[in-house]
């Protein structure tokens, strides 16, 4: 299978090379640690987007399958089939550094997007701040409620680092205001779980102003629970803001804000296009997250420093 | 005239787990949360939470008692949710033809781990095991990775917003006053069908003796394949119920919907009291440990009990309910 899957990688290259007599073109190999994920699907579907505006471009996907190794192994046929770029979005930084340390030094430019490697044999990392952005909410969150008011937070895994910096930083965010957060709960990422929790919220608490989830989904699982026990007046707010799930949740009336946790996809290509093009690029570039409420969502939300 | 008495009882089965569940509701009498556990609504919510767990339990009762397992269900329940959304959202189906179209996929699934089992011989565990993996891997396809939402995609990536299909509506309902989810009934439906089949059929005999000793079974008769494939196809559409009212209540069919499930069910069933060696147990038993394990799961939440609490403390308790059940056997 891999023997078959390398000789097809192979293939690709020298066709891709063939063509290339009369216009440069350029094999760029992607590595997704997880397909599981909608938003590792998005990612995929940004890189496939920018890639097509660049016909010189050839991007090859590959799905590790949540699998260390399989990435790594991924790495290494991608090194051996000499594409011109890497672009990698590891599943662990520590069995990972290597391999990618070594297609680095194998002259192949990489870009890390999301998850970092170790050490600095890379060529770019593109990644977001959690902390930042639960930072956002939690200065949105003080804003709206005028500084005061009793808040349930439905947290993210907080075994993850996500999890815990989303945490954190909405801390931050309303730190110094009379908000108050009055049941915490952890509903692991899934929206069943965050219905159940918020349930539990709502037969505990005859009052509640706001509900903080980590991302959309667990906001989206709050608001059905408070639909259905016919409680009114709550403001839902969540994070990671996909097209198909936050932001199509705020234009249907169903969160009051979202921010975005940026793929990276798009400026993973651009940076590969400045790499080609020869131009220096960063070693590190942060994203920014981006806003979407009632009043701008139509428009494409607005950018958040 | 027979006269009640405690001890003979607590000495049977479902003696055993109605006091596992007193216990539980006792735990839940005393940590009230401020007297949440004593709102409607936190009942409510408990018997709508344990319902899609519920239905897997019933489905996994009926293999369990012949001596089976499946481990395929929570994937099936993914497999069932995306169908669900994409005949009722994407497709616009009516209802009547949404639930037959997912109720035939649960079957056909289900059919299809019973037959490599029970006539191609291969064991349960890696029967379904295949079927598990098999199921989430079209559950995916299916859906192309993505959640099947009212968000659709239009060919040029852009996507519209359709309405929540009727039929999920339905689901998600209430009735009585708004005291009773319209899950929690199809629940105890599925728990009176399984219970109609098993205890009052033919092939609930059946599966006992096939549970029991399934070489003396088919020696003596019993059409031991037939009615193996059938308890399997029974338990993948117990599973479909669950996946359509798994994705009613999400109001999306969730490819990654249903993960782990089949653990929480078949603990349900073993609380109860129905033995994984197969031959003895029952859906009334089936029906305390998925109540006793709802409740312990509701209890935790309202208190806000952090996740390795909750999780240490649902594992004692478990071995706990189990230990008193084998006490009872010796």
């Amino acid at each position: 299978m891999r023997a078959k899957l390398f000789a097809l990688l192979v293939f690709i290259s020298l066709a891709v090379a063939g063509f290339g007599q009369s216009a440069k073109t350029y094999t760029i190999g992607m590595s997704q640690c997880n397909l599981g994920e909608p938003w590792r699907v998005q990612m995929n579907a940004d890189i496939r987007a920018a890639a097509a505006q660049h016909p010189e471009l050839k991007v090859i996907f590959n799905d590790a399958q949540n699998d260390t190794l399989k990435q790594r192994a991924q790495v290494e046929e991608f090194v051996s089939a000499k594409v011109d770029l890497l672009i990698i979005s590891p599943k662990e930084a520590q069995p990972l550094t290597e391999p990618v340390a070594r297609a680095f030094e194998a002259g192949i430019p990489v870009i890390v997007l999301d998850r970092a490697v170790l050490g600095d044999k890379y060529t770019c990392f593109i990644g977001a701040d959690n902390k930042k952005i639960g930072k956002a909410a939690g200065q949105w969150i003080a804003k709206k409620l005028g500084g005061k008011g009793k808040v349930v937070e439905l947290k993210g895994l907080m075994t993850s680092i996500p999890g815990q910096d989303r945490h954190t930083g909405f801390r931050e965010g309303i730190a110094g205001t009379d908000i108050d957060v009055i049941f915490e709960a952890d509903m692991k990422w899934l929206e069943p779980d965050s219905r159940k929790e918020m349930e539990s919220a709502l037969s505990r608490f005859d009052h509640i102003d706001l509900v903080y989830a980590h991302n959309d989904p667990g906001a989206h699982g709050a608001y059905l629970a408070a639909k259905a026990a016919g409680r009114d007046g709550i403001i839902f707010v969540g994070i990671d803001a996909l097209p198909q799930e936050g932001v199509a949740y705020v234009k249907q009336g169903i969160l009051d804000a979202t921010f975005r946790y940026p793929t990276g996809g798009a400026e993973a290509i651009e940076t590969a296009l400045k790499i080609f093009k020869g131009e220096k690029v960063p070693k590190k570039i942060v994203l920014g997250t981006r806003l979407f409420d009632k009043s701008n969502v139509a428009t494409g939300g607005e950018p958040l420093p | 005239m027979k006269s009640f008495s405690w001890k003979s009882a607590l000495a049977s089965p479902a003696g055993r787990a109605f006091l596992a569940l007193l216990l539980v509701l006792a735990a839940g009498a005393i940590f009230n949360a401020d007297g949440a556990f004593f709102k409607i609504g936190t009942h409510r919510d408990t018997l709508r939470q344990a319902s899609v767990y519920g239905m897997l339990a019933c489905g996994m009762t009926l293999v369990i008692v012949s001596g089976g397992i499946d481990l395929a269900v929570g994937s099936l329940v993914a497999l069932a949710a995306v169908c669900a959304g994409k005949m009722a959202i994407h497709w616009n189906w009516p209802w009547w033809q949404v639930v037959p179209g997912c109720l035939a996929v649960g079957l056909t699934c289900g059919a299809v781990s019973g037959w490599v089992t029970a006539t191609l011989r291969v064991q349960p565990f890696i029967a379904t095991l295949s079927m598990m993996v098999l199921a989430r891997g079209l559950a995916k396809f299916a859906s192309g990775g993505m959640k099947v939402s009212t968000a659709v995609q239009n060919p040029d990536g852009s996507y519209r917003y359709v309405d929540v299909p009727p039929l999920f509506r339905a689901i998600d309902h209430r009735i009585l006053g708004g005291n009773l989810s319209v899950v929690t009934v199809i629940f105890l439906v599925c728990v009176a069908l399984a219970w109609l089949a098993l205890s009052r059929h033919r092939w609930g005999r059946y599966l006992y003796a096939i549970g029991g000793n399934e070489e003396a079974s088919r020696l003596s008769g019993v059409p031991v394949t037939g009615a193996k494939i059938c308890a399997y196809a029974a338990s993948g559409l117990f599973a479909a119920v669950a996946g359509l009212c798994q994705a009613a209540q999400e109001q999306q069919g969730d490819p990654e919907a249903g993960s782990g499930y089949e653990l929480t069910a078949i603990a349900m069933v073993v609380i109860g009291g129905t033995s994984l060696m197969g031959g003895r147990g029952g859906i009334g038993l089936t029906l305390f440990g998925v109540l006793t394990i709802g409740y312990l799961d509701k209890i935790l939440s309202i208190n806000a009990v952090p996740e390795a609490g909750r999780l240490v403390l649902t594992g004692i308790i478990i071995v706990a309910a189990v230990l008193t059940q084998r006490r009872g056997r010796t």
